[in-house]
């Protein structure tokens, strides 16, 4: 038993280096958006502020916009969420359990597709936009992120589906129940757990990406905000304690949501295994 | 009207027995789920299928915008023809080729020492498992001004603590030469993806019954023994799917670059989707911008197969 307890120790030893090393740039970040200009400049730099100062989270707002990029963010996510939760519970609840045909084939090749990288669509989803009218609106990126999440949001619902029984279905239609009433009624609640899942991935996807956002929403007053934090160096310099200030408060929302929602998220990552 | 149906239970024209209660079962079933996945499909089609398509097309074009459109005018390869004599196509395939090898099998090999220390350990695996979200919910554009700060060549913290080892005299802008501007990115990366690689492959290891380690170790199999051939074999489908959603990511890589070091210095971490951006947006090639992005579709996909068959083979090897 000594090797296995010395086996422990060099996974213990792993682990903590594995964390620390995680969280050192984390904590960098952090403590720099609190730190005066001149310090935020110093060589070498102070491990902990000398002085602490809020002067960042004040520039952020007042003379980034963060407020505005903050306002754009939380629009598109939120629908964006809502929208993917909708339709992929509707879906993979007909790919589950319903008579259609062709489904998973043609799921998988979908979710293939939803990995490609944006670059492969943004060109003719610019010129479609330009031409609606789209650029610089919400909508613009609402659509494609709502399509780009759906395919693994209804995966990922899909095998929530797969879980609840079958016979659930029989026994509803037997009282008289409609198809649409059984999903609403009985198999929806049933699956809260993986609309947990389908929302938190959907969330975090939406709130990072940056692409389509910098080539679709470009203009100061449409910018969510990984546009707004890339964009906030001028030619000059480098205002890293404003870019802090703003990339702290970005990780709030989402340090909730995962705190609150961890085991959903793992097992969402895992899901695609499980089934798969 | 030859098919125009009778009451129920009467002969219709046809001469056939509607068979009501058969048909609305099945039927209504099948309404209903066809209704229920027609808005995900009219979406998921029209937004990426559909698009993924045109890019193909527009690639053959010569595009134009126009006041409030755009025109198109057939021009074959010419665009392609354009992506192969030039050395700056090539240098980004390269690049990003080499970048999503290298990040991806670094990420593999480390997410799976890290899974395999929270699996043994068992203690600290919720701490753990917050910890490693932090990075995997991260903004991209937010941990690349975080590398950048860190990597500064006048106040980064990094040469502050390779000076205080005596590693290096004086301190460095890491991302000032081409190879520091690689590592650089590549380091970053690197810390943002692993995590995802160890929750899933974790996943993979908490499904593989303990039974079958005992039963190994009880046969006198060693540690090395039984990793490559239980625990190797038996995870093989959660280490395909992380490496396929990260050869896929890394290809696509467009945050890092452009705020970590904008593609530079020159274009040595020009991607392919920094390129096509270039392409698109700063010179107005449309054309040539979709041809880049076809390139890059049919690079990553042919990468992923030659991933998937070189792993199935080693699976089948260690098995």
């Amino acid at each position: 038993m000594v090797e296995s307890r010395w086996r422990t120790g060099l996974g213990y030893a792993v682990l903590v280096l594995f964390l620390v090393l995680i969280l050192l740039p984390f904590y960098w970040m952090v403590v720099t958006s609190f730190k005066p200009t001149g310090e935020v400049a110093a060589y070498p730099p102070t491990a902990w502020p000398v002085h602490w100062t809020l002067e960042h989270y004040r520039n952020a707002f007042l003379r980034y916009g963060f407020g505005v990029y903050l306002r754009n963010s939380v629009i598109v996510t939120c629908l964006t969420t809502l929208f993917v939760v909708m339709l992929s519970s509707m879906a993979g609840f007909a790919i589950a359990r319903l008579p259609v045909r062709g489904k998973t084939p043609v799921l998988i090749f979908l979710l293939i597709i939803s990995m490609f990288p944006a670059i492969a669509i943004v060109t003719p989803l610019y010129m479609f936009m330009r031409a609606l009218g789209w650029l610089n609106s919400y909508q613009a990126l609402i659509v494609p992120y709502t399509a780009f999440n759906l395919p693994f949001a209804i995966w990922i619902m899909r095998n929530y589906f797969l879980q609840v029984p079958g016979v659930l279905l029989e026994a509803a239609k037997m009282d008289g129940a409609s198809v649409w009433q059984t999903f609403l009624r009985i198999f929806l609640p049933l699956t809260t757990p993986g609309i947990f899942t389908t929302a938190v991935f959907t969330f975090v996807a939406a709130w990072t990406e940056f692409f389509m956002a910098l080539v679709f929403n470009a203009s100061k007053t449409m910018r969510t905000i990984p546009v707004g934090i890339g964009l906030f160096s001028d030619q000059y310099n480098v205002p890293y304690g404003d870019i802090f200030a703003g990339s702290v408060l970005s990780i709030l929302p989402i340090v909730v949501l995962v705190a609150a929602f961890r085991k959903w998220i793992v097992s969402g990552l895992t899901a695609g295994a499980v089934k798969g | 009207m030859p098919y125009a149906a009778g009451a129920e239970g009467q002969p219709d024209v046809s001469g056939r027995i509607r068979v009501r209660r058969h048909r609305t079962h099945q039927d209504g079933d099948r309404r209903a789920g066809y209704l229920m996945l027609l808005p995900s499909a009219v979406v998921v089609a029209g937004v990426t299928v559909f698009p993924i398509l045109y890019s193909v097309w527009m690639s053959f074009h010569d595009v134009h915008l126009t006041v409030n459109g755009y025109d198109m005018r057939f021009t074959g390869l010419a665009n392609y023809g354009t992506l192969v004599h030039s050395s700056a196509f090539w240098h980004s395939a390269w690049f990003t080729t080499y970048y999503a090898v290298v990040t991806v099998f670094a990420e593999l090999i480390l997410g799976m020492l890290i899974a395999l220390a929270i699996y043994r350990v068992q203690r600290l695996k919720n701490l753990s498992l917050v910890v490693m979200l932090i990075p995997w919910s991260l903004i991209t554009v937010v941990s690349a001004q975080m590398w950048s700060y860190i990597y500064n060549g006048v106040y980064g913290v990094l040469n502050a603590i390779l000076q205080a080892l005596h590693l290096i005299q004086a301190p460095v802008t890491w991302p000032g030469t081409s190879t520091g501007a690689v590592l650089s990115m590549m380091v970053a990366d690197i810390w943002k993806t692993t995590p995802f690689v160890v929750i899933i492959l974790l996943g993979g290891l908490q499904m593989i019954p303990a039974e079958y380690h005992e039963a190994a170790v009880m046969d006198g199999a060693g540690p090395w023994t039984v990793f490559w051939k239980v625990t190797f074999p038996l995870l093989r489908s959660s280490i395909a799917l992380a490496a396929v959603f990260r050869i896929l990511q890394a290809f696509g890589v467009f945050d890092l670059p452009f705020v970590l070091t904008g593609g530079g210095p020159g274009n040595a971490t020009t991607s392919l989707a920094v390129l096509g951006e270039q392409a698109l947006f700063q010179n107005l090639h449309f054309g040539v911008g979709a041809a880049v992005a076809v390139s890059t579709v049919l690079m990553v996909l042919t990468l992923s197969l030659i991933f998937l068959s070189a792993f199935r083979a080693l699976v089948e090897e260690g098995a």
